[in-house]
């Protein structure tokens, strides 16, 4: 009686996977997730990619790309199907009836999907096709052929996963998106962007100073920083990524810090020093007008916009030390959210809504990272050890976070989940790489 | 417990299995090429896509895909070469000078007696040379984000330039900034290090 109750329920929840993918609740800033808190990961078998003529290793090579991806977006777990004793012939030339055998032994060990490539040349490019089939049924479910140069390797494996991860959850995946974050090269501190899994570095200043705070654009177009040009003027700029082209959007007088752009990306909200200490302002990029937000002694700082952009979130020290406080975006209804420790700084907003990451000092007076709902209600500590954590920031689907942590002087970029497991380090090499900001998707 | 969460194992494998058959079977996602390149955009190499299965689209998630992002590259510059000579000058020259630094505790920005008598001393040297600019730079140690740090570095420097005004120095010489602990003189990680960081910097302008 129990269990037949049950399987309604959960087959909902996995339904609601597929087609429902997030629900808004139309009051607050809050998404909800059809698939929590029940969602059991899907499992994928990735079968041995076949190598056409390809360049040594690319078969390989994409495949373990697309197998890293699938692990990391939290929907899929890999099967380990060598393990399992599931290989195919490696002439054959397409998955179909005849390897029923096959799909029925996957299915018998729980796989829901199996992946299957194709790795081949043609002039100077790769040409990958990528299948993925029903691991009950064996009907096919996804045929793509992606051509580009060889050193597009890895994006090609990036698409087949996010194409993996939309089919199963009616989400944007996010293998294809983008961290920007600050780096020590030649002597300054430049903007760089790499992709979401610490590969392909980019450089995308070159001003030989300081520059720090990149934020995206929700077009993914722009990044806009925090800029020390040179010594004599510090500003807030806004960088055409595709086109190098520079502008400056804030030039206040004295230190003008933390930009965020707002959803619709028509704000730029920041903090300026122009009035004595540091205030918060929103500029309004069509008309240029700028509208003063918080009026305290104290310093004012690290705006974040909610989903909607009807809200900040932002760090003062009007009550002494650094803490976390909510407003609303014309600078009425303020109120504390951190009580909790006296060093609470750096918020940021999951784009689900439901979270608000944050710098905080533990117990043992390190700088770690915690998460809190945006009534207050649920607070918890994500990362510790050591390290000086900084910076936090979440990626799309709001399953994960990158930040920066520093140890002995050396601060690098990692990714970990949401609930604080699988911490990966994305940045090698160097010696100060921060402010990591995750691209929208 | 067990029997609870092998059942709802059993019942996601066959949701999942409903979704497939019931959702996405014999649907395929036709996304356009996505090679298309806007004007003045950089030689980064694009990926083309096409569908294999070519049946109508409509799938969920179907349009979901957003077009890779596109970063140009940027000339290295010898920009941070010429910063660094400026800075080495600076120091020279205000070391020359004898106008000293301050020096702050943590999280603090009040200027102790000790401080007090090194900005007398710069005070004088300031009155008697009107017409040099100073740079006040705000530091702090390690500890702390970045973003605190800067707003914290530049209180330190505004409390240096209000001692230096309240003992008659021209505010019209003094410029206030601040690089949080980002910029530390001190490479350790210990508080012998963390109170070198923690200070006002005075640095003579050249030129």
């Amino acid at each position: 009686m129990r269990q037949n109750s049950i399987v309604p329920v959960i087959a909902y929840l996995v339904l609601g996977a597929g087609f429902v993918g997030i629900m808004e609740s139309g009051a607050a800033d809050v998404f909800l997730e059809a698939t929590r808190p029940d969602f059991q990961k899907i499992p994928v078998g990735v079968l041995e990619f076949q190598s056409v003529m390809a360049p040594a290793n690319a078969a390989e090579r994409v495949a373990e790309v697309l197998k890293a991806d699938l692990r990391r977006s939290q929907i899929f777990s890999v099967a380990d199907l060598v393990k399992l004793g599931i290989k195919v012939d490696e002439k054959l030339e397409l998955l179909d009836g005849a390897q029923l055998p096959l799909f029925k032994q996957a299915a018998d060990n729980g796989v829901a999907a199996l992946v299957w490539g194709k790795m081949a040349t043609r002039d100077a490019n790769l040409v990958l096709d990528g299948y993925v089939y029903d691991g009950g049924t064996a009907e096919l479910l996804i045929g793509k052929r992606y051509v580009g140069a060889p050193s597009t390797l890895r994006v090609m494996a990036h698409r087949l996963a996010d194409e993996l991860v939309s089919r199963y959850t009616g989400e944007p995946g996010i293998a294809r998106t983008k961290i920007a974050y600050a780096s020590d090269q030649r002597g300054g501190r430049e903007v760089f962007v790499m992709d979401y899994d610490g590969y392909a570095p980019r450089q995308v200043t070159a001003d030989g100073f300081l520059n720090l705070t990149p934020e995206w654009s929700r077009d993914r177009r722009s990044l806009v920083f925090t800029a020390y040009r040179n010594r004599r003027n510090q500003t807030i700029d806004l960088i055409e990524l595709a086109t190098g082209k520079r502008r400056t959007l804030v030039a206040l007088a004295g230190l003008n810090i933390t930009p965020s752009l707002s959803p619709d990306g028509r704000y730029l909200a920041f903090a300026t020093s122009q009035d004595g200490n540091s205030e918060i302002y929103t500029l309004d990029t069509r008309t240029n007008e700028l509208q003063r937000l918080t009026f305290q002694a104290a310093g004012d700082l690290s705006p974040f916009w909610s989903p909607s952009g009807r809200e900040l979130v932002f760090t003062s020290d009007r009550g002494g030390g650094p803490q976390i406080y909510l407003m609303n975006a014309d600078g009425s209804n303020v109120r504390r959210l951190t009580f909790e420790g006296d060093y609470n700084a750096a918020p940021a907003w999951s784009p689900r809504g439901d979270w608000i990451a944050f710098v905080c000092r533990s117990q043992e007076g390190q700088f770690k990272l915690c998460l809190i709902t945006p009534d207050g209600q649920k607070r918890l500590q994500i990362t510790t050890g050591p390290g000086i954590d900084d910076s936090p920031s979440w990626s799309p689907d709001g399953r994960h976070l990158v930040f920066s942590s520093m140890v002995n002087g050396q601060s690098h970029i990692f990714m970990i989940n949401r609930d604080g497991t699988e911490q990966e380090r994305l940045t090698s090499g160097g010696t100060h790489h921060s402010s990591p900001s995750w691209s929208p998707a | 417990m067990d029997t609870h969460s092998r059942m709802a194992g059993l019942a996601a494998a066959v949701g999942l299995l409903l979704v497939l058959a019931l959702g996405c079977s014999s649907k395929a996602i036709q996304t356009a090429s996505d090679s298309s390149t806007e004007p003045g955009v950089s030689k980064e190499p694009r990926v083309s896509e096409q569908d294999l299965l070519g049946k109508s689209p409509s799938a969920p998630g179907q349009g979901r895909q957003s077009k890779d992002i596109a970063v140009a590259k940027v000339e290295p510059s010898d920009a941070a070469r010429r910063h660094a000579e400026d800075i080495r000058r600076e120091r020279v020259a205000t070391a020359i000078a004898g106008i000293e630094d301050v020096f702050f505790g943590f999280d603090s920005w009040n200027i102790s007696d000790e401080g007090k008598h090194a900005l007398e001393v710069d005070a004088q040297w300031l009155k008697s040379n009107p017409e040099k600019m100073v740079t006040i730079e705000g530091h702090c140690d390690e500890r702390g984000t970045q973003a605190y740090n800067l707003v914290l570095g530049e209180k330190r420097a505004k409390a240096v330039r209000n001692y230096l005004t309240e003992l008659g120095v021209g505010t019209g010489g003094l410029t206030v900034t601040s690089y949080g602990k980002e910029r530390p003189f001190c490479e350790g990680h210990d508080e012998t290090c963390y109170q070198q960081n923690r200070r006002g910097h005075m640095t003579l302008r050249v030129r």
